[in-house]
């Protein structure tokens, strides 16, 4: 070993040892009984209604971009929630340890956190939102509508989309497993520096933070690749380039970002890991080595990061707005181009987040006014939205008000961001709540998004809309609790409050403080109205049509609802930007195809699953050096790998015979639906 | 049922190198790698360093583009062709304004190179690297 450990070290368990497991800890140990609880009632769930093989079968070997979809979105909203209860725990912390009289609890000096147990759940918040709750969130909703909203049958890779799912999955993994294993890294999302340095913080959490989002950002890279190469080589015939819908508009420049801004990141953490594993000097303070080449190489990936993450929000924006108007969106080229402006010129403006470093005048002036221009095609693109609304036949359902309200939230992120990209005012308010304040607006506009899509689309997928009811009632507890946390935290910030503080020391934040605590209340309402909707949902489960919502545009609401797995049983031929719309006023919507041809599917397969899994057990072994795990993993990944290429996965064709009579009993085809084994080309051949 | 679908190797995307092509890149990079060694051990003038490294680099890279993944610009790779000429302008983006970023925050955070010890390191800083932050400096906003 190069590199001066502290602790013990032994070759079967590395730096594994009994004293890793935090049983002492109250808190970690009802996070555990939660956590064992859930599982329990889970796996018990599925071995009592003999459900194991239907998961394994049809869900966890799958190759099916909506399965996939589905999946990606579970994962992420699970982490949601996990980087929520992270959040309940700092706002609740700071409410208690503000000022030198307030109390502490459980052995802190001040409030109930020990400032190295609070620095982790920050820590643990940022990366989990970002990188394991939005991220597959919309991963998987690119996944599930791209391919249907070109009409095309699945992805260009399906083996690969489901290696990106279960890469992602193992990143998600580590980072749970930290909760109970070790510690979480304490040094922020952003791997504050040397901070994050072995000699300055000589534990694992580092390891977990590192590995968790090296794992998973290689999934998201496969992914965008897959994205990218099914959006320009899988249209259906007369899919011309602009009439492309603007949500896959948006997927393609967001996943242009996200292959190339990615792999940014993946050198940047693995020169922090040759830092931390092999002795190496790139970001220590000493040695020729300098932290802030690790914080110009991480906003480098960092800043496009954020787009990466918000141009997907807008491409719901102008799905949903044109629908419940009943116009087309307004500025249709225009929208497209301010698209790809916003991810060009967000590769240019990374320093916004160091002006204070110490960087020349001139060089601020230029990463400023650099950022100042993003807000033009953003403007555009909220007066496109405004437009398309004016004088239209608005319907208020909730994606709508979920939409709208993304769009104000737009703003509000918006002005604060231009705010900061003034040089003058950055250096007062720099690393203050201001700033949280501001990118949370941003993320909330994105979860808004998001909600939106997520009812909006999810008729499509499981073939029943989501309770309006319930749905308005989470919508409203969201919102209300938005405003109580957030408009505080902007005054608190131009207060003088720094980010980060486990412990605040003016007594007169008290009063937003309290505000932002019942602030989170109405977020934990907001949570058991979202689980009473998907309750109420199920057990209803009224059917909707195939355009769900009657005023759909795009070629998605043509196929059947729920969609089969198949997509669209013939290839539909395009003839216009909006497509059904087009067709509904030519009175074509309910044309049938007048015979089926057989369809070419590809098969499952466990490869995926199972590389997830080792590389998870890789990630584990890196980070508690125990080398021949992480070697056994990697070989095992690489074996794997190989034989898989000599399959010549054929797939299997469905007959038209079969095709029909599931088209005439769409149950049976739906992505929850089990599916009989259909024999791979090869054997039919052989038969 | 045709089975074209069956065969990858039927599709001209996958169909990418030929071993000749293998070969040729493959000296190509070992020359490269050969000349690059030479040129650290020559000790030319920096410039003439620089300029030689960055060619060397082109020629690497043309040919592993051109011969190892067969790009050029017939249908079936004009797409993977694009998306490696679009990097361009991102590269030049990222690392030029890096460059002429930090060739200012050089001047105003870091030591003029001599060799002063960081207070509580072992080691002596490198000579030419100095280490960070010594409280005498004037540094920020001067
Ligand atoms: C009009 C567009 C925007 C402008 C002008 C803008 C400007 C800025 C500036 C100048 C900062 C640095 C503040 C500081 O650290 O002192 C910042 C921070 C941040 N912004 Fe924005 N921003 C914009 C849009 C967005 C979007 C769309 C997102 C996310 C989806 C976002 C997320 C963030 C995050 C996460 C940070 C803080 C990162 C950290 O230090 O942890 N911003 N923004
Ligand atoms: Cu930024």
């Amino acid at each position: 070993m190069h590199v001066d450990l502290q602790g013990p070290w032994s070759p079967l368990l590395g730096r594994l040892t009994l004293g890793a497991i935090p049983y002492t800890n109250p808190i970690l140990i009802g996070t555990f009984i939660f956590a064992a609880t859930i599982a329990l009632i889970v796996v018990g769930t599925v071995l009592y209604f003999r459900k194991l093989p239907y998961l394994w079968r049809e869900w966890l070997t799958t190759v099916d971009h909506k399965k996939i979809g589905v999946m990606y979105i579970l994962v992420g909203l699970v982490m949601l929630f996990r980087g929520f209860i992270d959040g309940v725990m700092m706002r609740t912390q700071q409410v208690l340890a503000d000022g030198p009289h307030s109390a502490g609890y459980l052995g802190a000096a001040h409030g109930y956190l020990p400032p190295y147990h609070f620095d982790q759940v920050y820590s643990a918040h940022g990366t989990i939102m970002l990188i394991f709750a939005v991220t597959p969130i919309l991963a998987g909703l690119g996944n599930i509508i791209v391919p249907l909203q070109i009409g095309a049958r699945d992805m260009a890779f399906p083996y690969l989309n489901a290696v990106s799912l279960w890469l992602t999955v193992a990143g998600a993994a580590l980072v749970m497993v930290s909760l109970f294993v070790g510690d979480f890294s304490n040094a922020a999302w952003v791997g504050l520096m040397p901070l994050a340095e072995l000699p300055y913080n000589p534990g694992v959490g580092v390891d977990y933070w590192m590995w968790a989002l090296q794992i998973a950002s290689i999934g998201t890279t496969f992914n965008a690749i897959n994205i990218i190469v099914t959006i320009v080589k899988m249209r259906a015939p007369g899919m011309g380039w602009f009439r492309l819908p603007v949500f896959t508009w948006t997927m393609l420049s967001t996943n242009i970002i996200g292959l190339t801004a990615f792999p940014v990141l993946t050198v940047a953490l693995a020169l922090l890991g040759a830092d931390r594993y092999l002795g190496t000097h790139f970001f220590t303070a000493g040695l020729g080595g300098n932290f802030m080449l690790y914080i110009d190489l991480f906003w480098i990936w960092g800043h496009p990061e954020v787009y990466f993450l918000m141009l997907p929000a807008f491409g719901v924006f102008s799905e949903v707005i044109p629908t419940f108007s009943e116009k087309p969106l307004f500025g249709y080229i225009t929208m497209v181009a301010a698209t790809f402006a916003i991810a060009g010129i967000g590769w240019s403006v990374w320093a916004h987040h160091f002006f204070t470093m110490g960087l020349a005048p001139n060089s601020i002036a230029f990463f400023s006014a650099a950022t100042m221009l993003v807000g033009i095609p953003t403007g555009v693109k909220a007066f496109n939205w405004l437009f398309t609304m004016y004088r239209g036949r608005l319907t208020i359902t909730t994606p709508m008000l979920w939409s709208i309200t993304g769009i104000v939230l737009l703003l509000v992120g918006g002005l604060t961001g231009m705010m900061l990209s003034a040089p003058a005012i950055d250096y007062t308010v720099h690393n203050s709540v201001f700033v949280v304040a501001h990118f949370h607006c941003m993320v909330l506009a994105i979860s808004a998004g998001i909600f939106s899509a997520v009812v909006y689309w999810w008729p499509k997928v499981f073939g029943f809309k989501l309770d309006e009811r319930n749905g308005l009632a989470f919508y409203w507890a969201f919102v209300i609790g938005s405003v109580l946390v957030f408009v505080p935290m902007f005054g608190l910030g131009l207060a003088g409050e720094t980010r980060r503080l486990d412990y605040l020391y003016d007594p007169q934040w008290m009063p937003l403080l309290i505000a932002e605590e019942v602030g989170i209340g109405f977020y934990f309402l907001s949570v058991l109205f979202f689980l009473r909707m998907l309750y109420v949902s199920l057990r209803d489960r009224v059917p909707a049509k195939g355009d769900a919502w009657e005023t759909g545009r795009t070629l998605e609401w043509m196929t059947h609802t729920p969609v089969p797995f198949y997509n669209f049983a013939v290839t539909p031929q395009v003839h216009s930007r909006d497509e059904l719309a087009w067709r509904r006023a030519n009175g074509l919507e309910e044309a049938k195809p007048d015979r089926y041809v057989p369809i070419h599917m590809p098969s499952n397969t466990g490869v995926p699953v199972i590389i997830g899994l080792l590389a998870a057990a890789f990630g584990f072994g890196l980070i508690w050096r125990i080398w021949w795990l992480s070697g056994v993993s990697l070989l095992a990944i690489m074996v794997l790998v190989i034989i898989r290429s000599f399959n010549k996965n054929e797939g299997y064709i469905l007959t038209a015979a079969e095709i029909e009579a599931m088209e005439n009993k769409i149950e049976t085809a739906s992505v929850i639906a089990e599916q009989p084994k259909r024999l791979p080309l090869s054997e039919v051949e052989a038969h | 049922m045709s089975t074209h679908h069956a065969n990858p190797l039927d599709h001209a995307e996958i169909r990418q190198g030929t071993v000749l092509r293998y070969i040729v890149a493959f000296i190509i990079s070992a020359l490269c790698m050969g000349a690059a060694m030479l040129a650290v051990q020559l000790k030319l003038p920096f410039l003439h360093y620089a300029a030689l490294v960055v060619a060397l680099t082109l020629i690497a890279l043309l040919s592993q583009a051109a011969l190892f993944f067969g790009l050029d610009i017939s249908r079936a790779q004009i797409w993977k062709s694009v998306s490696l000429v679009l990097t361009v302008p991102l590269f030049i983006i990222s690392v030029g304004l890096t460059v002429w970023a930090f060739s200012s925050l050089y001047e105003r955070t870091m030591l003029p190179p001599s060799g002063v010890t960081q207070p509580g390191m072992s080691a002596p800083a490198v000579p030419g690297m100095g280490p960070m932050g010594a409280p005498s400096q004037p540094t920020l906003l001067q």
